[in-house]
């Protein structure tokens, strides 16, 4: 029993994580309508940059975080207008644009590992590693209840913001109907300016906290990425709450899967849960927008 | 001996990619289809081969065996992702790639998992066994020049055409009378064939395999040579593999260490593949658009 | 009968594009349908060639059922038909698009390779002179011009084996002198015992070429007739003018 509900909370905190990536994601699909794939590689340059600053540098650690917040945004922007952008003004079709996004992620990569080595990096910042006692004989880690409260804390901001600001409605208008969205005189491209830099600030924040509580290498982009996604997947691509709870329920099953699986099929249970919601259910269990092609 | 060491074993390599890289330019270049997991066929006809040589078959009968097993694959690939269009096709057969990549990860009983399968014999053919990179190269010229030779028979076949009209407009094609899902998947099982064969010719050239080798970087690699040659130009996906295999080379000459030369490599594939695609996606011979 | 189709429906989402239609075409003669632009005679011509599933009605061709048959097998059946928007093979040639349509081995791959390319020309130098479309046979389809794509296209559909011709406006947006040099084609195969359904928005058009009209409005058929009925139906006039259903008595 309470191995069940250990795995559950273990569910929840991978959950998290991977929702924190997928939010980013999908708040940048629902408006752009293309897969910007190298959004996985945001996080880990993030992850790398608190290794540089925190650990290398020796900079404060809030100062830290806030600065690595402000460059994933800043990352993010720079992508969609240097490479996504001209893309879209030549006319090539989102096929193309996801390309160059797979192409854009193996670049970073490789550059990650050449500047800091193809070895595992530690941050070190919190150092306990005893879980705490809760009653039902589960433990947690004080960084697993950090992250746990901040992805919340994040949750409920973003969902504030694309109900309550003006910019958020705008962006939610953008996601639902682009051409009644132009013709009411939403600037398209400011729209998409904001959601790289959102959803690039939301990969930075995924970012400092997979830092700080796994062990970073530069190689872990494709995998968060193809988390994210199929979180994002399971949920509904171009709907952001979707994608949060379907990254959950990816959590929850690759958490609750391996207490029936060698371990190592943890990314196995992901990798199919995606194929298979792209075969069977496209749009997720949430999603709304027709992503088959019935003649 | 004609070449030094170092080249013979670029050549073998240019000529093994030369394979995969047309088999994939006829799936995606000629007949339209979109696969982003044509990696995973590479991978699934090496260990096909690397496994069933292991067990004692004759290399000729494991190759033809790796073939025939990724093209099963290829079947149920075009199969199950028929319905999809665009980005859920990227990403379903970019997915397919993931699937197999973590069943070589996770089937260790039979893969041996990230340890890797090393000891790979080199191939014997009728008795006279393959043991210089200078025989290998002569074997790989050969295998590569059959390989290419029949798919550039196809593509200019009356059944070519057939799959470039289905590229083309699948609808008109259907209302002619011809049924173009089984075109496609006939198309994808000769690209997952010919796929399948180049990975055996890697597997036993290398002799060892571990599942990252048929991963999203080797994706980038094959991708942008087809990219770069043209897609529907099979000259283009010759010319294409020798150049893009050949460029890093010179950074042999900046005298690198290893452990920044191999990700300098991938990320020069990386920048070519984005400058062609925002200055010139059709390629240098290519054709066609994708869409 | 060729060609008979019973209580056809189809919608696409809240849109009732066909309702109810039904009609029946008779071997060598030519057939028109005719009626104003939105009343679902494409809709009707994709339903018949099975591009589009109806939700409910049959379809019979040459005495056989033919209603849950896939658009391919249909096609083997004998239909052929052109789009009102020219569908073509833009990276194909001339040669290529008449040698697709006049093969009836469909997918062969081991003979097809090792046979090689088809050089055969005498045919494809028949359809060409029947149509007029004097280009030389390696010319690609998107070097032509609309009205010989146009003439390519009705090609491809007499090249490929059939027994009902279908043609979706085969003279929208080309030039009178080419209109007419199409209804003569059109007479030329007919007068070969050639049976043709033609989908056209003009009536003058069909006036003194077809032999049978149907009148399509809203998704069914509101009138039939040789031409000179037709011209003297006021229900014909007023689905053109655009009368209100309620009041009409053509609806009864
Ligand atoms: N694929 C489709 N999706 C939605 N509506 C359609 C589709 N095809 C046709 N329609 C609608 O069905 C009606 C009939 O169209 P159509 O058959 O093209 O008319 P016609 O050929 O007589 O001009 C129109 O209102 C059109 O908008
Ligand atoms: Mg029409």
């Amino acid at each position: 029993m309470s191995l069940l509900a250990q795995s559950i909370i273990n569910g929840l905190i991978t959950g998290s994580i991977y929702a924190l990536v997928a939010a980013g994601y999908s708040l940048i699909y629902s408006t752009n309508n293309f897969m910007h794939f190298a959004h996985g590689i945001s996080v880990v340059a993030a992850g790398y940059m608190v290794y540089w600053l925190f650990t290398l540098a020796g900079t404060p650690f809030y100062a830290t975080c806030l600065i690595t917040i402000l460059l994933s945004a800043l990352f993010g922007l720079a992508m969609y207008r240097l490479i996504y952008l001209p893309l879209q003004r030549r006319g090539s079709s989102n096929v193309i644009l996801l390309i160059a996004s797979i192409g854009i992620l193996i670049f970073f990569q490789n550059i990650i590992q050449i500047a800091f080595g193809s070895g595992v990096k530690l941050i070190g910042y919190i150092e306990v590693s005893r879980g705490i006692a809760f009653p039902g004989g589960i433990t947690m880690t004080v960084l697993q209840i950090v992250i746990l409260l901040i992805s919340g804390i994040i949750f409920i901001m973003l969902y504030q913001f694309m109900q309550k600001t003006k910019l958020g409605r705008n962006m939610r208008a953008v996601s639902n109907n682009k051409e009644l969205a132009s013709i009411v005189g939403i600037d398209h491209i400011r729209i998409s300016d904001f959601s790289f830099l959102i959803g690039s600030a939301l990969a930075g924040v995924a970012g400092i906290l997979v830092a700080l509580e796994q062990n970073l290498s530069p190689l872990m982009g494709t995998n968060l990425m193809i988390k994210g996604f199929t979180g994002a997947v399971i949920g509904g691509i171009n709907y952001v709450p979707g994608s949060i709870i379907g990254s959950f329920v990816l959590g929850m099953a690759e958490n609750l899967g391996i207490l029936v699986l060698p371990s190592g099929y943890k990314d196995a249970i992901a990798f199919s849960l995606l194929f298979l919601f792209l075969l069977f259910k496209p749009n997720g269990i949430l999603g709304k927008k027709e992503g088959r092609f019935d003649k | 001996m004609i070449f030094s060491a170092y080249q013979t074993h670029i050549f073998i390599l240019i000529f093994i990619y030369i394979i995969l890289v047309v088999s994939l330019n006829l799936a995606l270049g000629y007949t339209g289809l979109l696969n982003l997991g044509h990696v995973a066929f590479f991978g699934i006809g090496a260990y096909t081969s690397a496994l069933l040589a292991l067990e004692g078959l004759t290399y000729i009968a494991a190759m033809i065996a790796a073939g025939l097993f990724a093209s099963v694959f290829g079947y149920l690939l075009v199969i199950a992702t028929d319905r999809l269009r665009g980005d859920y096709l990227a990403m379903a057969t970019l997915g397919f790639s993931f699937v197999v990549y973590s069943l070589l990860l996770n089937l260790r009983d039979v893969t041996r998992g990230a340890m890797g399968i090393p000891g790979i014999p080199k191939p014997t053919i009728l008795d006279f066994t393959i043991r210089t990179n200078d025989q290998y190269l002569i074997f790989v010229l050969l295998v590569c020049a059959i390989s290419v030779f029949i798919m550039y028979r196809i593509v200019n076949s009356p059944f070519g055409k057939l799959l470039e009209a289905t590229r083309d407009n699948a609808v008109c094609l259907r209302v002619l009378g011809k049924n173009t899902l089984s075109l496609k998947y006939k198309a994808m099982m000769i690209s997952a064939f010919f796929a399948g064969i180049s990975g055996s010719l890697y597997a036993h050239y290398i002799t060892f395999i571990d599942p990252t080798s048929f991963y999203i970087s080797e994706l980038i690699l094959v991708l942008t040579i087809v990219i770069v040659g043209g897609l529907g130009s099979i000259k283009g996906s010759i010319v294409a593999t020798a150049l893009i295999i050949y460029i890093p080379e010179v950074l042999r000459m900046l005298d690198l260490p290893s452990s920044v030369l191999g990700p300098a490599r991938q990320a020069i594939y990386a920048v070519i593949l984005i400058t062609i695609l925002m200055i010139r996606p059709k390629g240098l011979f290519g054709k066609v658009d994708l869409e | 009968m060729i060609l008979s189709c019973r209580d056809i429906h189809k919608s696409f989402g809240g849109i009732r594009a066909i309702d109810g239609c039904t009609f029946t075409v008779e071997k060598k003669r030519i057939t028109a349908i005719i009626g104003p632009n939105g009343s679902g005679k494409t809709t009707m011509f994709n339903v018949i060639s099975k591009l589009i599933k109806p939700d409910s009605g049959t379809i019979d061709f040459n005495g056989r059922d033919v209603t849950g048959l896939k658009d391919y097998e249909l096609a083997r059946l004998g239909i052929s038909r052109t789009f009102q928007d020219v569908k073509l093979f833009q990276n194909l040639t001339i040669r290529e698009h008449l040698q697709i349509a006049m093969s009836d081995s469909n997918e062969k791959l081991l003979s097809s390779i090792i046979k090689g390319k088809n050089r055969d020309s005498q045919n494809i130098q028949e359809v060409m002179d029947l149509v007029g479309l004097d280009k030389t046979f390696d010319t690609y389809a998107t070097d032509l011009s609309y009205g010989q794509r146009k003439l390519l296209d009705l090609a491809i559909a007499i090249a490929k084996p059939h027994s009902l011709l279908m043609l979706d406006e085969p003279v929208a947006g080309v030039n009178p002198r080419l209109r007419s040099s199409i209804k003569e084609i059109l007479r030329e195969l007919n007068s070969r015992g050639e049976s043709i359904l033609l989908i056209e928005h003009d009536m003058n058009f069909v006036m003194d070429l077809v032999d049978h009209i149907f009148v399509m409005d809203a998704g069914r058929v509101i009138a039939e007739g040789a031409p000179q009925e037709i011209q003297n139906n006021p229900c014909v006039l007023e689905a053109y003018l655009g009368g209100s259903e309620e009041e009409s008595e053509c609806w009864k």
